[in-house]
């Protein structure tokens, strides 16, 4: 009788399925589950009541959740591409500084050390209708004699959202980029000089194609984990007022925590995932089909 | 007949001891883990945990330090993980309601005199059904009305005022007066008439007094929606007429109690409905620039004559799953004792216990601005009630206050909000089984 002995690669991955199972699979089914359960956290028993699609059927027909899901849509696009932007900009000035220029990474680099909270804090403060630093600003340089709201106008508050997460996070992009910069070979850049290109040129054709995969990479880093902003809206202004600067982080956090209501949380969590999968897959396929037209696929 | 006395003396010495030495061994090795509230206004009171300790022998171990929303949080993951090893935790009258099955009756380890010690209405809030899941501590929160006492001793405001409204400029008694002197007295963007707290629990707690002041409820009895009423609609106007004429900072729609606090504290607001926390912060000249102009009354009367008067206390429960129910329960007697509620009353907070409120109000008395304050909070007191006591509390005001917030930005009008609300609370009651 021979006994069963599972192939060796088989053993030498098991450690690695196990704790992926454990730290991914497990959470991850037992969410997509609670989403088919009236799941209140105050009453564990609700996990072992299944009520099918309600919760889904409940997040699809909710005005609040589609205003959501388009502004939360919105901030990122707007948020990713300025801080892409921005961060090159500013990767590319700090490239040509020649003296002092570690000191300046680092400079750069301090937004990333604080915690969103604080971030948050500091920017509820500066942005506060009365006793903020930049309705003073603007009052004692005669710029206007009102308190501006700037944290309950709903796109006032947009901007300052906005605001603080670029602050927050334009060095991450600046930071990549510059690395990026710093892998360019002089070489083809020369070369272009002696050939008679504008520094446009040379940027636009030589220096940007080298820097592009870094750029992508940010995006990529970055659109993962754009959603740690949630703790500077929630404390700017936890989606308010009326609603008006709600994002899918803040509806599901209050669902999920303070109403206790998981199960209607993960809901609409894994309607957001779903749709977000479809968007990166059309836009890939959109993306890669426009390459391919460039002659650019490969 | 001497040597018989000394005889009696000795042995009620060594009974004494005894007795002392039992109780010293009376939970001796146990360790108590509780959940507490921190912040610097909490602390001072669990510097006495020491004396218990060694009194007892038991030891607590405080594994958890937050403020309530976080706590609430907390102990929500606790009851959905099963993580219920604790014994002791803060608890809320606001909150309590939400975790019916979390904490034990502790009615079984009290006598009914050390019950009736505390304030009636304290232990009735105390209370889900007859379970008795807290003790009050010295932290019981009313609002009153903190004025500054400059605009209504200036002529020019008292003869404008005169003018205008045919009577005599004083501290208002009816919200109507209220909102009236609001509206006089701001002169935005600098001064300020009042301003209130604009979203979260704290927004849908001031409507709920203001409801319950204009003759209306927030809820009928099996918990339906009872606030789009005439007495609905009028106590959101008032937000609502407040926010139109500019007589509230813009950005009071996002305010919650410190920033309430810290913008009376700046001079720049004429009338401030605030909890007595802040008695002793607003009169400090380090802390707050209306120090000495500060003046505190009763809480103003809504149009059906009852005055405000939304209230909470902080109070201490022991949980279901405690191994040692008996100790845990003491601890919390102890926390809540006449020296611990007169140790954290000295700090400006009330007390929830009868014999430390008249304590309280004999010690004001050499300071004329505190006895002021006691005064009007021993006065608020008697008009107080608490949130309304139902596991969907929390739930149904994340419900009503965007709604709130949308007739008061003018998004929407009162009639449409307070309908939306009502709609959105029947329709979450009804889903979580409620009727």
């Amino acid at each position: 009788m021979s006994r069963f002995r599972p192939p060796a690669w088989f053993v030498l991955l098991l450690p690695a399925i196990i704790i992926l199972a454990a730290v991914v699979l497990v959470p991850l089914i037992l969410s997509f589950y609670s989403s088919f359960t009236p799941y209140k956290l105050t009453r564990p028993e609700t996990l072992y009541k299944w009520i099918g699609t309600f919760n889904y059927e409940k997040a699809m027909k909710s005005a609040h959740f589609w205003a959501a899901f388009g502004r939360t849509v919105l901030l990122l696009t707007i948020a990713l591409n300025l801080e892409m932007l921005m961060g090159l900009g500013l990767a590319l000035l700090v490239n040509k500084v020649t003296y002092g220029q570690r000191a300046l990474r680092t400079i750069m680099m301090f937004p990333m050390m604080f915690s969103p909270v604080l971030v948050g804090f500091q920017f509820k403060f500066i942005f506060n209708d009365n006793v903020g630093l930049v309705n003073n600003a603007l009052q004692s340089l005669g710029l206007t004699d009102r308190a501006i709201p700037w944290l309950v106008d709903g796109q006032l508050a947009f901007i300052a959202i906005l605001t603080a997460e670029m602050w927050s996070a334009t060095s991450v992009f600046a930071i990549l980029i510059l690395a990026g910069l710093f892998a360019v070979p002089r070489d083809p850049i020369e070369a272009a000089k002696v050939d008679g290109c504008t520094p446009w040129q040379s940027f636009r054709h030589i220096t940007l194609p080298y820097v592009m995969p870094f750029i992508y990479i940010a995006l990529a880093i970055r659109s993962l984990d754009v959603a740690r902003a949630y703790d500077i809206v929630q404390i700017m202004t936890n989606g308010g007022p009326a609603r008006r600067t709600e994002l899918l982080w803040t509806l599901i956090g209050r669902t999920g925590y303070v109403d206790a209501k998981m199960g209607y949380a993960n809901a609409m969590g894994y309607i957001s995932i779903f749709l977000a999968i479809i968007f990166t897959v059309y836009f890939f396929r959109k993306l890669n089909a426009a390459r391919s037209e460039l002659g650019m696929a490969g | 007949m001497g040597k018989h006395k000394l005889k009696v003396l000795l042995g009620a010495t060594a009974l004494a001891a005894v007795a002392g030495y039992a109780s010293a061994a009376e939970f001796d090795g146990i360790t108590l883990q509780a959940k507490l509230i921190g912040g610097q206004q909490y602390e001072g009171l669990y510097g006495r945990i020491a004396e218990w300790e060694a009194a007892t022998g038991a030891k607590v171990d405080i594994i958890s330090k937050k403020n309530h929303f976080e706590l609430d949080k907390e102990f929500k993951s606790d009851l959905a993980a099963g993580t219920l090893g604790w014994c002791v935790g803060s608890n809320h009258s606001s909150f309590a309601a939400q975790y019916p099955n979390l904490y034990t009756d502790l009615t079984p380890y009290l006598t009914k005199e050390e019950i009736a010690a505390y304030v009636p209405a304290n232990i009735a809030a105390s209370r889900i059904g007859d379970a008795l899941v807290m003790l009050p501590r010295a932290q019981f929160d009313v609002s009153v009305l903190y004025y500054l006492k400059s605009v209504y001793e200036d002529a020019d405001n008292q003869a404008a005022y005169k003018a205008k409204t045919g009577r005599d400029l004083a501290p208002p008694d009816t919200w109507e007066e209220y909102k009236e002197q609001a509206i006089f007295f701001a002169d935005p963007p600098n001064f300020y008439g009042t301003q209130y707290a604009g979203k979260d629990e704290a927004i849908v707690g001031r409507y709920y007094e203001m409801v319950v002041a204009e003759g209306g409820q927030l809820f009928n009895d099996d918990w339906s929606p009872a606030f789009n009423s005439d007495a609905g609609k009028r106590a959101l106007q008032w937000f609502v007429d407040l926010y139109e004429a500019g007589a509230v900072p813009p950005g009071t729609t996002s305010y919650l109690w410190d920033d309430l606090g810290q913008g009376f504290a700046s001079g720049t607001i004429a009338l401030n409905l605030d909890w007595p926390g802040w008695a002793g912060f607003f009169n400090d000249p380090d802390s707050s620039k209306a120090a000495g102009n500060v003046g505190v009354k009763v809480q103003p009367a809504g149009s059906s004559g009852k005055r405000t008067g939304w209230s909470g206390h902080h109070g201490f429960s022991v949980t279901e799953t405690c191994e040692n129910k008996e100790a845990a329960a003491s601890l919390v007697k102890w926390l809540t004792n006449e020296d611990s509620q007169k140790l954290e009353s000295a700090g400006g907070s009330l007390p929830t216990r009868t014999a430390v409120w008249e304590y309280v109000l004999e010690t004001a008395q050499s300071d004329p601005y505190r006895a002021e304050a006691i005064a009007a909070f021993q006065a608020g007191a008697g008009h107080a009630f608490p949130a309304p006591q139902t596991p969907e509390w929390i739930e149904a005001t994340n419900l009503i206050y965007p709604e709130l917030q949308a007739a008061i930005l003018g998004d929407k009008t009162v009639d449409e909000a307070l309908a939306d609300a009502a709609e959105a609370v029947d329709e979450m009651m009804q889903e979580n089984g409620v009727y």
